[in-house]
């Protein structure tokens, strides 16, 4: 199938999935033009430098994706349609429903091959293999991957915001929008807030915002175990608060749809997630305090957002850095843990001497 | 400084151990709370923090502390100067130690020693798959094994290095027609049965087993009818013979439940509450909540206890006992800083 016409299917998909809105041919075009030029669109040697150059996708693409976030499973069969891979797909075993419905959109020839186990000759054959998941399933399976195999792997992260200012309305719904969305389960989802200035005033000013905000539809139905856990967590965070200066906590009433908690240690501390903000004073040494996590961190969300806090950024080790209350809106160009996505895909054929 | 002993209060609760009135228990656990709060200042900064008067009308609405509050800081209702016993947890969960001080473990003593007999449990010789309270000064089951056995080095099956002894415990097995209560925690079970898959254990029938403990930090999971099978299959008693302790470091008495799918009842001296965990109010009946526990043998740290188990209240006054589920809070693809963490300290 020709390109334009895997844009049209991938468009007509997209529009059964109500958080797939982007993925307009426009977009799709604009995308592919940035990271590849002209070369999927025109399939003819490119010049390039002195020679030519000519891409071709990596094909079979096997997908090992897991259920938390359907986003990153529709992303990358995306990518893949788009540079005119085969694909596979290794569901959980509790499937995605999202993945179904997207799928069962597109025609036929399109539509990858599915199973929630891992077919025998899937792994073999690949080109390509891109695994989500926990750290041990990457560890699982980059022991299976063959040296002439493309293994892109998507293990866990940690994303975090850094603001200088005050808490206004603004910034409150910008952490919320950062926070809630999956649970906050995401690898995107901040799990904590550096604030410069009165870090206490902040915490306080977003748990006043917070419970201004009508009930959402944030909290999923947790099971108990999981609510348990969040309560202890709570209630431990409340003792620490009675025995510690500084430190508080504000919590939705009645609910655990979220949680405000001011820390005034820099160190990193356990987030059981599901709406669990942490506001901490910027550390002396930020880059020291995050030297551990360097090479997980994800996203960095700021506020403000100017070339001198990107810079920072950067230093810290973030691969991807935007505005608070946009954490979770990456584009469709967007380079997920650095790559390029859609490059990721395809094999360079460097042509001499035509 | 020695503990001088002999406290109203504590003489007052070793005679409703004695003698449980039920009407009395109300008004004991409210002394308990004014002691605790006037002579436990973290305790006291925890209820000034959740805006508790200093006179509460009902030992529900003692605040309770949560379990993990034990590894966070010292919850003492003495000076710390007459201290005698610390019982530690196991630190299994890789955050420290919880700990658990007492001036004197005379109460702890007869909350053992009165649980037992209230439950009616046989008194049969003991063998204690556990360790020598010498050897495990800080363990609080030893220290009940050696209450409840008498102190012997013999009864403890454990050698100090944390194997099993198995000669001492063929000689302890030797007379097959004398009944026994064999106790230990659940994983030292499993431990026996895999490393002696040979050895005859077989107990005279009228035997009690009394396992605890669960698998807590050992990476396995074995469901209870499991256990419960493989202890009577190769100890020769009936499932009904087969008894749970559940009790923890951070209390001083104890639940005990029979068989498998029965609820665990409690001594007259303690009560149970089983929380919601959205709304942190006392759940409804038949719900799945956190268990919160009122202990009024605990009067040397905190009466009140948030435990981080799951339970579900039953109509014959116990609880079903769901405890934690280690696949609680799938974290999708966000990381916990505080893997990372223990990561990068190697």
């Amino acid at each position: 199938m020709r390109l334009d016409d895997r844009i049209v299917a991938l468009v007509a998909a997209a529009a059964k999935v109500s958080w797939l809105v982007d993925l307009s041919f426009e977009n799709i075009s604009r995308w592919i033009e940035l990271e590849l030029g002209q070369y999927l669109s025109d399939p003819k040697p490119q010049p390039y430098g002195n020679q030519h150059c000519q891409t071709y996708p990596l094909s079979p693409i096997l997908h090992i994706v897991s259920g938390n976030t359907p986003h990153a499973a529709l992303q990358s069969l995306i990518r893949g349609v788009i540079v005119g891979a085969t694909n596979w797909i290794k569901l959980p075993h509790q499937g995605i429903p999202e993945v179904d419905i997207f799928v069962d959109a597109l025609p036929k020839e399109l539509r990858p091959e599915m199973a929630t186990e891992l077919l025998p000759h899937w792994m073999e054959k690949a080109e390509v293999i891109v695994v989500f998941g926990s750290d041990q399933t990457v560890r699982e399976f980059s022991q299976r991957v063959l040296p002439s195999q493309r293994f892109l792997a998507h293990g866990e992260k940690v994303s975090l915001g850094l603001i200088w200012g005050q808490c206004d309305p603004q910034i409150a719904e910008g952490i919320a929008r950062d926070v809630f969305p999956f649970d906050q389960l995401g690898c995107l989802s901040p799990q904590f807030f550096f604030v410069v200035g009165d870090s206490a005033d902040f915490a306080l000013q977003l748990s006043d915002q917070l419970e201004k905000q009508p009930p959402r539809t944030l909290a999923p139905a947790r099971d108990r175990a999981t609510a348990g856990v969040l309560r202890a967590f709570r209630e431990e965070w409340k003792f620490r608060a009675a025995i510690t200066p500084g430190v508080f906590l504000r919590e939705s009433r009645g609910n655990l749809d979220w949680v405000v908690i001011h820390d005034p240690e820099p160190v990193l501390v356990t987030n059981p997630l599901h709406g669990t903000i942490f506001i901490k004073p910027m550390p002396p040494d930020v880059e020291l305090t995050l030297a551990p996590i360097r090479r997980l961190i994800s996203t960095i969300g700021l506020f403000p957002i100017n070339r001198e806090l990107v810079h920072f950024g950067i230093c810290l080790g973030a691969q991807r850095i935007c505005r608070i209350g946009q954490m979770q809106n990456p584009p469709l160009t967007w380079h997920h843990d650095g790559w390029p996505a859609l490059g990721s895909f395809v094999r360079f054929v460097d042509i001499e001497g035509l | 400084m020695k503990y001088s002993g002999n406290s109203a209060i504590e003489l007052e609760i070793l005679g409703f151990l004695s003698e449980p009135a039920e009407e009395r228990f109300e008004s004991l656990a409210l002394s308990i709370y004014n002691y605790q709060r006037r002579a436990n200042p973290v305790y006291a900064q925890y209820c000034e923090y959740l805006g508790t008067p200093k006179q509460v009308d009902s030992w529900k609405r003692i605040p309770a502390v949560p379990q993990i509050a034990f590894k966070r800081s010292d919850i003492r209702s003495f000076p710390v100067q007459e201290t005698q016993t610390e019982f530690r947890t196991s630190g299994t969960t890789g955050e420290g130690h919880g700990k658990h001080h007492f001036p004197s473990i005379r109460l702890y003593e007869a909350a053992v020693q009165r649980g037992w007999d209230y439950f009616r449990l046989p008194r049969h010789r003991s063998i204690l798959l556990m360790q020598h309270p010498e050897d495990a000064p800080f363990s609080s089951l030893s220290r009940m094994g050696a209450i409840l056995a008498g102190s012997e080095p013999e009864r403890f099956v454990i050698s100090q290095d944390g194997g099993l002894d198995f000669s001492r415990l063929r000689e302890q097995l030797s007379d097959r027609h004398e009944a026994v209560t064999l106790f230990g925690t659940a994983l030292a079970y499993l431990n026996l049965f895999e490393k002696a898959p040979d050895f005859d254990l077989a107990l005279n029938p009228a035997s009690m087993v009394m396992e605890t403990g669960g698998f807590k930090g050992s990476g396995r999971d074995v469901a209870k009818s499991d256990l419960y099978e493989k202890l009577s299959l190769r100890l020769g008693v009936a499932a009904d013979s087969i008894w749970n302790e559940y009790g923890m470091t951070e209390l001083s008495s104890q639940f005990y439940s029979r068989g498998v799918g029965r609820s665990h009842q409690a001594p007259p001296w303690v009560r149970f509450q089983i929380i919601d965990p959205e709304t942190n109010q006392e759940a409804s009946p038949g719900k799945v909540g956190l268990l919160r526990i009122i202990d009024l043998a605990n009067l040397w740290s905190v009466l009140a206890v948030l435990t981080q188990d799951l339970a579900i209240a039953q109509p014959d006054g116990g609880f079903l006992l769901l405890g934690r589920d280690p696949q609680a809070l799938p974290r999708g693809c966000s990381r916990a800083v505080d893997e990372l963490m223990h990561f990068a300290r190697g």
